[in-house]
C-alpha cells in the first residue's frame, strides 16, 4: 500500500513543493522515456563539421568536440541517470528495509551484529566506497549501480530500524503476540505497512544522492564509460573544452540541476505530507 | 467570599479564541467569563478538548500568532492587558503572573543545572545578579521541600524524581514572587502519593504567601481539595462557576451533574451504576445551534436545540447556562439519563471459590539488568589490596519478585499499584508477553510458565487483554472489521460471510453500530477505540481478560461507559478480569478483589471491603489517604519520597524506604510476615495486627448522595 | 568519562585492525597479475615470475598479511607500484595539503551552516527563510564538480581574477598560495552548508516548540535569552552528530574538488591510486582516510556528551 492516507475525511492540501517536484520529475521522466523519439540526433552521432559549435538553432545547446548535439546527449543521459537514481534505490531499499526490520525487530545479538556492520560501511566516505567496489573489476553501468545502491544501505537500515522499534513497542503489536501471531505476519502486515511513509521519504531523497554519486563516479572515470551520455561522464569529457565551449559542462550540469531539484521537492514534500505529527488529526 | 469587595485580581470576559483551519474556524474559547479574587483559588475544571489550557495560554499571551483572540475585558491587577505592549506582557509574565506546567519532566531544559532556572526568573524580573539569584534559588528549593537543595541546584532534571521536577517548577513560578500562579494540571503526571505531597505543598505555599491560584485540571478530586470555588469548562464556554463546595453537593449545570454521576466513588457502599454522559464533544469547527451541551443532555428539550441559554443564578455567587436550571433541580441525572441506578456488580458474586479458580500463578518471578554490559563492570580491589580488577557485577530491578494470585471464572481481581510498581510486567508475564525467570502459571488448566510458543495457542484463544492506550493499541493502517475479524481468521472461528457477520456481533457488544466495521482508527474517539479494542479481546471468546489500565486514559464520561460495558460483559460472559490500574476509585468500582502492588511484590490482599477497612497494610493506608476525592477525606498520612535510591536488595520488607510506620531495623532485615485478620485478607507488614487495625480509616465508610 | 573515551579509542583501533583486514583481502580479490599491472600487458613470463618472486607474491596469504601489517605498525607504508617511490612522504605530503583544504572548508561549513539554520528558523517563512532555503536546495542537488566547473568558468575565465586551478606552495607568496584554496574550499563549503543549515534550522524549530521554551517564554525572559540559553543548545545536538558524518562526505567532496582543480592532495591521490590499481597506495590511503574519519566521529561524540547532561551524567546516577 502506498503511503498517502486513503480514508475519506482526511483529506489535506498537498503541499507546493509536492506539486512543484512531482511536475519536474514528471517532465524530466518523460523526456527519459520518449527522448530517443524526439530528440534532434542520435546522441552518438558525430557532426565533424559542427565541432565545438555555440548554441544555435540546429543545436540547442551546442556541440561537443566531435560534434554531437549535446541537447540530444543530455536527453539521452536522462535515462541513465534515472535509471541509476532509481535502480540503485530499490538496491539499498530491497536490502535496506530487510536489514533495517530483522535487526529492529528481533534486536539483541543480530541487532548488535547487523549495526557493527553498516558503522563499519558508514565509516567508508561513500565516494570513496563507491569507488573501491568500482576498482574491483572494470566499470560498468550495472556495477555502479550496485556500488552505489551499496553504498546508501545503511541509510535506509537505519531509518527502517528505528521505525521498526517504535512502532514493536505500539499495543497493537502486543496484541498480535497475544494471539500468537507469528514474526512474519507481524513484520509484514503489521509493522511493515506502518514503517512505509519514512522509509518511502528517506529513499525519495536517496535517489538524489544516488544520482549525484553515480554521476560524479562518472565523472572520476570509474563509471559510465565513452561514447555513454552519462551527465557526469559528459562534464568530465567538457573540462579540456572549458576554455572553448562552456555549453559542454553547462547544459548537462544544469538538467542535473534540475531533476535533483526536482526530486528533493517532490522528498520534502512527501515528508510535509505525511508527517506524523499531522497523521492523527482527521477523526 | 470575603464581604468587603475588594476589586479582583483577575476579570476575564467575553474570552474567544479561534483558529483558523482549513475546514473553517475552530472555536476553542467561546465567552469564557470568571473573576478571582486577591488570595482565592478558582479551580478550572472541565475534560479534554473543553479549552481550559487556552485559558491559560491567552492569559499569560502565549497562544502564538495563528490564534485569534478577543475579549470585552481581560484585566490582571487592575491592567488591562490587551493593551499592554508585547514588551510589558513579558514582564507579567514570569513576574506578577508564573504558570507551573503539565508534565514536570518536558517543562525543565534538559541541559541547564535545575538551580540556574530557578534562577533565571530572579535575575531577569528582579534584577538580581546571577550568583544571588542562585543562593536564593537554593533558599527556594528548600521551601518547597526538596531535601540537600545545594545538591538539587547543581543537577541535571534528568538526575530528579518526577515529585522533585514539579517542586522545582514550583519553585521557578515562586521565584519572582508572583500574585496569581496558575497551575496547568500540575499533579497529573504524578502518582497519587506524590500528588497528595504536591497538593499539601501548594495548599501550606497560598497560605504563607497569600497566592491567588488559578488551579487548571480535569480532576475534580483535586479541585474539591485545593479550590475555593470552580468554573466549569465544557466545549470553549463556562457552563457552571461557584463555590467549590456547593456546586459539587448541588451541581445546577446537567453536564456537572453527569460528570460527578459518572465519576467512580472510593467509599464503601457508595457503589452504584455509574451513569456516564451519552454522545462525545461536538465539533468544535461546526458547533451544534443553540447549547452546545444539547446532543449530549438528557434534560434538553425544544428550544435548548435552538437558543444559545444565557447565564442565571441558582443561588448566592453561583451562576449556570442551562435554560432548564430551576426546573430540573430535584430531577437527578441518574433518572433523567435513564440508568435506573442498577445496583452495582457485587450484587451476584463470582463463582464459588471452591472451585478451582481459573488463573493460577505462584511464586512468579522477573526481573532486569540495569544498565547496559559496560556498566555492570566494576574495578575492585580483591581484599583491599593489589591492583584493581575488573570484576562483572550486574544490578537487577525485581519487576516481579514472587508474586501468587488467583481469579475465579467471573471475578474481577483489582491490582493497584503506583507506576513503576510491576504490575504491567505482571499482566503481560501471566500472558506469556513477557518471559518469566521462574514460577507457575496456569490458565484454565494448562501450566503455561515455560510452554513453547506453539503450545500456548489454547491459552493464547482463552486469555486476552485489552491495552491502555487508544492511540498505540490499534493498527492506524487496518479497518475495525480488519482489527476485530483478525482473530476469528487466526483462530479459524469464522471465516467469509460468517466473519463479518460475527464481527458486527461483536461491535454491538461493545455497542457500536455495525457500520463501524468499515472505519479506520482516526476516525474514532477514545472511547470508541477503546471498545474496539476490547471487542478484539472478545472475538476468541476468551475467558479471562486481563486490563491493563484500560480505562485510564479516557475522560471522566467516557470512562464511566466502558466501566460499565467491561461489567455487563463479566456478567453476561461470566470472563473473569485481572484489571490492573493506578486509580484506586475505579478499583474500588469494579473489583471483587485487590492487591496492592509495590515494588514487585504483593504487599496487602483481600476482598474489597476488607482492603478499603482497617486493619490497613501502612502503604495501602497511604495510598487511600491520598486519593483527593470529592467525598470528604480524614486522616492524612504522606509518604516520603525515595531519591534515585538504590533499588531494594531483598532484605526485610520491600516498603521500608517509604514506610511512614517504620518499626526499625527489623523492617530492614527481615522480612515481613503474613498477617491474616480474616480468611483471604493478608498484609505483610512487622506491625501487631491490633496496631494496625487500631488505625482510623481515611475514607468514609458511606458517602453523603452527591447530587442532592 | 575518561573510561568513555579511551573504550571508543579501542574500538577505533580494533575497527581499522579489521579495515587492515578487508583491504588486504580486497586486494587479493582484484582480478588481473599485479605483477602484469606492473609490467604492463606485453611482459614475458619470466619477468612477471621474477617481479611476483621480488614482491613475495608467492608466499602463503597469512604470511604476505604479517608481513604487511608489521611494516604498516611500524610506519612503513610500502612502495607505491606505479610512481616507485615511498608511499609515506607521499601521502604526508598529500595529506597536509588536503588537510588545510578540509579544516577550512569544515570551519566555513560548520560556523556559517549553524548561523544560516538558526537565522531561518527564527525568521520562519519570512524572506529570509525561503532565501536559505533556497540557497540551501541549489547546495544539495548540485554536485561539486558542477560547482567546480562553474567556479572555474566564472571567477577564472570570465572574470579572470583567480587562477583556475593547481596549487603553489606557500613559499611562492601568500596570496599565489590562497588564491588557489579559494576556490575548492567554497566549492567544497557550498555542498556541505545545506546539509547543516538545512538540519539546524529544523531541530531549532522542533527545540522552539519544545515545553520547556514554552516554560521559559512563561517566564518572561528575553527572546535572546531564550534563543541562545535554551534552544540553541539542545538544538545543536543533532547537528553535531551529523557534522561527524559531513566529515565522510567531505572526503568524498575532496576527491571530486581535488579532481576538478587539480589540486595535489589526499583525494587526487585516492583517486589515482584507485584508477591505476595501485593496491599499497590504496591500502595506505584508505587506512588514513578510515582513521581521520573515525577519530572526527570520536571528536563528536565527546562533543555531544560535553553538551548534553543526560549522557554525561547517566553513568553516576544509575
Ligand atoms: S440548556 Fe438545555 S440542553 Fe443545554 S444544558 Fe440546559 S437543559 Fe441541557
Ligand atoms: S514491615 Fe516495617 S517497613 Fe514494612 S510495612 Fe510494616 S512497618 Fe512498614
Amino acid at each position: 500500500m502506498p503511503a498517502g492516507p486513503p480514508e475519506p475525511g482526511a483529506r489535506r492540501r498537498l503541499p507546493g513543493n509536492l506539486l512543484a517536484g512531482a511536475a519536474l520529475v514528471l517532465v524530466i521522466a518523460a523526456a527519459a522515456l520518449v527522448g530517443p523519439w524526439v530528440a534532434p540526433f542520435p546522441y552518438d552521432e558525430f557532426h565533424i563539421r559542427d565541432r565545438l559549435k555555440a548554441p544555435d538553432a540546429v543545436y540547442w545547446f551546442g556541440t561537443d568536440e566531435y560534434g554531437r548535439d549535446v541537447f540530444s546527449r543530455v536527453l539521452a543521459g536522462s535515462r541513465i541517470s534515472l535509471f541509476m537514481g532509481v535502480a540503485a534505490t530499490a538496491v539499498s531499499l530491497f536490502c535496506g528495509v530487510a536489514l533495517g526490520l530483522t535487526a529492529g525487530f528481533f534486536r539483541g545479538r543480530i541487532d548488535e551484529w547487523l549495526m557493527r556492520l553498516m558503522d563499519l560501511l558508514m565509516s567508508f566516505p561513500p565516494v570513496i566506497l563507491g569507488l573501491l567496489i568500482l576498482a574491483v573489476t572494470p566499470p560498468s553501468l550495472w556495477k555502479t549501480v550496485l556500488a552505489v545502491g551499496i553504498v546508501y544501505i545503511p541509510a535506509i537500515v537505519r531509518v527502517t530500524r528505528s521505525v521498526t522499534l517504535e512502532l514493536a513497542q505500539e499495543e497493537f503489536i502486543l496484541a498480535a503476540r497475544a494471539r500468537g501471531e507469528n514474526a512474519g505476519y507481524i513484520l509484514f502486515r503489521e509493522i511493515l505497512p506502518n514503517a512505509w511513509p519514512p522509509i518511502i521519504v528517506e529513499a525519495s531523497l536517496r535517489v538524489t544522492f544516488a544520482i549525484l554519486l553515480g554521476a560524479a563516479l562518472s565523472f572520476l572515470g570509474m563509471g559510465a564509460q565513452p561514447p555513454s551520455s552519462d551527465w557526469g561522464l559528459m562534464i568530465s569529457e567538457a573540462r579540456s573544452y572549458l576554455d572553448q565551449a562552456w555549453w559542454m559542462a553547462v547544459f548537462p550540469g544544469l538538467v542535473m540541476c534540475l531533476t535533483v531539484v526536482g526530486i528533493n521537492l517532490l522528498g520534502d514534500g512527501l515528508r510535509e505530507w505525511l508527517d506524523p505529527r499531522l497523521r492523527h488529526g482527521g477523526a | 467570599m470575603a464581604s468587603p469587595p475588594s476589586p479582583p485580581l483577575l476579570e476575564i470576559e467575553g474570552l474567544c479564541v479561534s483558529y483558523a483551519t482549513a475546514g473553517g474556524t475552530l472555536r476553542a474559547l467561546s465567552g469564557v467569563s470568571f473573576r478571582l479574587q486577591p488570595g482565592e483559588a478558582l479551580g478550572l475544571a472541565g475534560e479534554s478538548g473543553s479549552g481550559k489550557s487556552t485559558v491559560a495560554l491567552a492569559l499569560l499571551g502565549l497562544l502564538g500568532p495563528e490564534a485569534a483572540l478577543s475579549a470585552r475585558r481581560l484585566r490582571f491587577g487592575g491592567r488591562d492587558l490587551l493593551s499592554l505592549s508585547p514588551e510589558e506582557r513579558r514582564r507579567l509574565r514570569g513576574g506578577a503572573m508564573a504558570i507551573v506546567f503539565q508534565d514536570p519532566f518536558t517543562a525543565l531544559n534538559p541541559s541547564l543545572p535545575v538551580g540556574r532556572q530557578v534562577a533565571e526568573p530572579m535575575v531577569f524580573h528582579r534584577g538580581l545578579a546571577e550568583s544571588e539569584a542562585l543562593a536564593a534559588a537554593i533558599g527556594l528549593l528548600h521551601q518547597v521541600g526538596i531535601p540537600r537543595p545545594e545538591v538539587v541546584a547543581r543537577s541535571y532534571p534528568h538526575q530528579l524524581s518526577g515529585g522533585m521536577q514539579q517542586r522545582a517548577l514550583i519553585a521557578t513560578a515562586l521565584a519572582a514572587e508572583p500574585e496569581l500562579l496558575i497551575l496547568d494540571e500540575p499533579t497529573t503526571a504524578l502518582d497519587v502519593t506524590i500528588e497528595a505531597q504536591i497538593l499539601d505543598l501548594l495548599e501550606s505555599l497560598r497560605r504563607s504567601r497569600r497566592l491567588s491560584i488559578l488551579f487548571i485540571s480535569h480532576n475534580l478530586g483535586v479541585i474539591h481539595r485545593l479550590c475555593d470555588s470552580v468554573c466549569i469548562l465544557y466545549a470553549g464556554e463556562v457552563c457552571e462557576t461557584g463555590p467549590t463546595k456547593a456546586v459539587f453537593r448541588d451541581p445546577a449545570h446537567p453536564y456537572t451533574r453527569g460528570l460527578l454521576a459518572s465519576l467512580p466513588r472510593l467509599a464503601l457502599g457508595s457503589r452504584k451504576r455509574l451513569s456516564p454522559i451519552p454522545g462525545t464533544l461536538p465539533d468544535l469547527e461546526k458547533p451544534p445551534p443553540g447549547c452546545l451541551f444539547h446532543p449530549r443532555c438528557p434534560y434538553g428539550d425544544k428550544r435548548c436545540g435552538e437558543q444559545s441559554p444565557l447565564l442565571s443564578s441558582p443561588g448566592p455567587e453561583r451562576s449556570v447556562r442551562c435554560w432548564k436550571a430551576q426546573e430540573i433541580r430535584g430531577v437527578a441525572w441518574e433518572e433523567a439519563a435513564g440508568g435506573n441506578g442498577r445496583p452495582a456488580a457485587r450484587g451476584d458474586e463470582p463463582a464459588d471459590q471452591a472451585v478451582a479458580p481459573l488463573v493460577i500463578v505462584r511464586d512468579l518471578r522477573k526481573r532486569y539488568r540495569l544498565g547496559g554490559f559496560w556498566d555492570a563492570l566494576v574495578w575492585e580491589k580483591p581484599g583491599g589490596q593489589g591492583w584493581p580488577r575488573p570484576a562483572w557485577e550486574p544490578k537487577f530491578l525485581r519487576a516481579l519478585d514472587g508474586v501468587s494470585l488467583a481469579i475465579a471464572a467471573g471475578e474481577v481481581l483489582g491490582l493497584v499499584g503506583e507506576s513503576g510498581c510491576g504490575k504491567t510486567t505482571l499482566g503481560r508475564t501471566i500472558l506469556r508477553l513477557i518471559d518469566p525467570d521462574g514460577g507457575e502459571i496456569v490458565i484454565d488448566g494448562r501450566a503455561i510458565a515455560r510452554a513453547p510458543e506453539r503450545e500456548l495457542r489454547p491459552v493464547r484463544r482463552a486469555a486476552q487483554i485489552v491495552f491502555q492506550n487508544p492511540d498505540s493499541s490499534l493498527n492506524p493502517r487496518k479497518t475495525v472489521g480488519e482489527i476485530i475479524g483478525r482473530p476469528l481468521e487466526r483462530f479459524r472461528i469464522a471465516s467469509g460471510a460468517g466473519l463479518r457477520r460475527r464481527v458486527g456481533e461483536l461491535l454491538d457488544m461493545v455497542r457500536l453500530a455495525p457500520s463501524y466495521a468499515s472505519r479506520y482508527p482516526h476516525q474514532l474517539s477514545g472511547g470508541e477505540k477503546q471498545r474496539v479494542g476490547i471487542a478484539r479481546a472478545l472475538a476468541t471468546s476468551p475467558r479471562f481478560l486481563v486490563c491493563d489500565e484500560a480505562v485510564s486514559a479516557l475522560d471522566v464520561s467516557v470512562q464511566a461507559a466502558v466501566l460499565n460495558l467491561l461489567e455487563d460483559l463479566r456478567r453476561e460472559l461470566g470472563l473473569a478480569f485481572l484489571f490492573i490500574t493506578h486509580d484506586l476509585s475505579v478499583v474500588a468500582h469494579l473489583a471483587h478483589r485487590v492487591m496492592v502492588m509495590y515494588r514487585g511484590g504483593i504487599c496487602e490482599e483481600g476482598t474489597i471491603a476488607q482492603v478499603l477497612r482497617p486493619p490497613f497494610h501502612p502503604y495501602t493506608e497511604a495510598l487511600l489517604s491520598a486519593v483527593p476525592r470529592i467525598d470528604g477525606e480524614r486522616a492524612r498520612i504522606r509518604l516520603r519520597e525515595e531519591g534515585p535510591a538504590p533499588e531494594f536488595a531483598g532484605r526485610g520488607c520491600r516498603f521500608q524506604g517509604r514506610c511512614p510506620r517504620l518499626l526499625g531495623e527489623i523492617c530492614r532485615t527481615v522480612a515481613p510476615p503474613v498477617l491474616e485478620p480474616l480468611p483471604g485478607h493478608r498484609i505483610l507488614c512487622h506491625h501487631r495486627l491490633e496496631t494496625l487495625a487500631a488505625v482510623a480509616s481515611p475514607i468514609a465508610d458511606e458517602a453523603p448522595p452527591p447530587g442532592a | 568519562m575518561i573510561l568513555y573515551t579511551l573504550r571508543r579509542l579501542a574500538l577505533i583501533v580494533l575497527l581499522l585492525w579489521v579495515m587492515s583486514v578487508l583491504l588486504f583481502a580486497i586486494t587479493q580479490v582484484l582480478p588481473g597479475n599485479v605483477a602484469r599491472m606492473i609490467l604492463g600487458q606485453f611482459a614475458t613470463a619470466d619477468a612477471i615470475e621474477a617481479v611476483e618472486t621480488k614482491l613475495g607474491l608467492k608466499d602463503p596469504l597469512a604470511v604476505q598479511y604479517g608481513r604487511w601489517f608489521s611494516n604498516l605498525i611500524r610506519g612503513d607504508f610500502g612502495q607505491s607500484l606505479i610512481m616507485e617511490r615511498p608511499i609515506g612522504p607521499l601521502l604526508s605530503e598529500a595529506l597536509g595539503r588536503s588537510a588545510i583544504l578540509a579544516c577550512l572548508s569544515f570551519v566555513l561549513v560548520a560556523s556559517a551552516g549553524i548561523l544560516l539554520g538558526v537565522i531561518a528558523a527564527v525568521r520562519k517563512n519570512r524572506p529570509v527563510d525561503h532565501a536559505v532555503s533556497v540557497f540551501s536546495y541549489l547546495g544539495i542537488s548540485v554536485p561539486e564538480f558542477f560547482w567546480g566547473i562553474v567556479f572555474i568558468l566564472v571567477f577564472a575565465r570570465f572574470l579572470g581574477w583567480l587562477p583556475s586551478a593547481g596549487y603553489s606552495p606557500l613559499d611562492e607568496g601568500l596570496w599565489s598560495w590562497f588564491s588557489r584554496l579559494i576556490g575548492p574550499t567554497l566549492t567544497l563549503t557550498f555542498t556541505l552548508i545545506a546539509h547543516i543549515s538545512r538540519l539546524t534550522r529544523s531541530s531549532m524549530l522542533e527545540t522552539l516548540r519544545s515545553r520547556y521554551v514554552l516554560a521559559a517564554r512563561a517566564k518572561g525572559l528575553p527572546e535572546r535569552v531564550i534563543l541562545f540559553r535554551h534552544a540553541l543548545r539542545n538544538a545543536l545536538l543533532p547537528t553535531i552528530t551529523v557534522l561527524a558524518i559531513d566529515v565522510g562526505w567531505l572526503f568524498g567532496g575532496i576527491v571530486v574538488v581535488e579532481t576538478v582543480f587539480a589540486f595535489p592532495g589526499l583525494g587526487r591521490l585516492v583517486a589515482f591510486a584507485i584508477e591505476r590499481r595501485d593496491l599499497p597506495l590504496i591500502q595506505a590511503t584508505l587506512l588514513v582516510i578510515t582513521a581521520i574519519y573515525c577519530l572526527a566521529n570520536l571528536a563528536a561524540d565527546l562533543l555531544y556528551a560535553a553538551l548534553n547532561p543526560r549522557i554525561r551524567y547517566a553513568r553516576r546516577t544509575s
